[in-house]
């Protein structure tokens, strides 16, 4: 079976989270990025679960930063998207601003 | 927070570094301690390492199905042989067979012939996750052979020591080692099986075809 090239929900989540944060992009600012913005309180071995899928992916490629105390002498892991996982991004933004186009009582609720 | 919770539970960072699966620990648990130091909670830190590890597990099973459907099919089959054929004299009064009949018999051709008739569900399996490799179910095939192989000899020596041996209710002839209850034997033969298929089709050669295959 040839792999899976769309996105998950949480996938897409944390794919926006790490374009948002640019060079930034490590476990602790992405989860506090869905917690402000996404209202989603997820468990940092969720996040590194959707980091490892989307790596496999080849959507985002990761880099160790340098090891600091407070972190117990341990690297960050940062994050950031390639091209391919650009194009993901906005196949998945087209399919679902199709989507959401053709249901108007949804946009009449909301107003 | 009072000194002796200045550090984390040293068994939760054990659980981090030792036995959850999956990429990245190091940034994880350098995740989790800065988080802790910034005033989470020995229970944040808890739950934390728990969802990591169960994610991880889940992750493991979602990558590798086939291997755990094999360990399934294959563990049902010997359990279901055992239960079906237990009484049947062609299998435990193996003596009354011509040699060498009675060789073949007692040195545990059933379980050599489930062993590899379990194959078949791993290479459907494979097929249909698109991975099929002759050479990584040969690979299991074999392992999962020396696995009961091993076993069977294992257990021939522990048959040696008559303390170990316990008769078998309505047969004189019988004896049983009764070292382990039944569910912990299917266990391990789950164990076995998965870790046969587990290794078999996961050597770094097979994994870089997967990847060169994902890729085109």
């Amino acid at each position: 079976m040839p792999k899976r090239r769309y996105l998950g929900e949480m996938e897409l989540m944390v794919l926006l989270a790490v374009v948002r944060l640019g060079d930034d992009a490590y476990g602790v600012p992405i989860s506090e990025e869905l917690l402000n913005l996404a209202g989603r309180e997820v468990a940092l071995g969720s996040i590194y679960a959707a980091l490892d899928r989307l790596e496999e992916k080849s959507f985002v490629t990761s880099s160790l930063g340098d090891p600091t105390p407070e972190r117990g002498g341990r690297a960050k892991r940062y994050f950031r998207v390639t091209p391919a996982g650009m194009r993901a991004l906005t196949m998945t933004r087209t399919a679902l601003t199709n989507l959401w186009s053709g249901i108007p009582l949804v946009e009449g609720r909301r107003s | 927070m009072r000194s002796g919770e200045s550090n984390p539970p040293k068994a939760a960072m054990w659980l981090l570094r030792h036995v959850r699966p999956g990429s990245h620990n190091q940034a994880l648990t350098g995740d989790l301690l800065e988080q802790f130091r910034e005033g989470r909670s020995r229970g944040w830190f808890w739950k934390q390492v728990l969802i990591a590890m169960a994610v991880g597990v889940l992750g493991e099973v979602w990558r590798h199905w086939p291997q755990f459907i094999y360990a399934i099919a294959g563990t049902a089959m010997q359990v279901f042989f055992r239960r079906s054929v237990e009484g049947a004299p062609f299998f435990f009064h193996w003596w009354v067979l011509p040699w060498p009949w009675s060789q073949l018999v007692l040195e545990g051709s059933p379980q050599v012939l489930l062993a590899l008739g379990a194959l078949p569900v791993l290479a459907a399996m494979l097929a249909i996750n698109g991975i099929f490799r002759w050479v990584g179910l040969l690979r299991t095939g074999m392992l999962n052979l020396a696995f009961i192989l091993l076993v069977h000899y294992l257990l021939g020596v522990l048959d040696t020591f008559p303390s170990l041996r316990r008769p078998v209710p309505g047969d004189p002839n019988l004896f049983t080692i009764l070292l382990l209850p039944p569910p912990v034997i299917e266990l391990l033969i789950f164990c076995s099986f998965l870790f046969a298929a587990w290794m078999g089709c996961r050597s770094p050669r097979y994994g870089s075809e997967l990847e060169t295959q994902a890729d085109s």
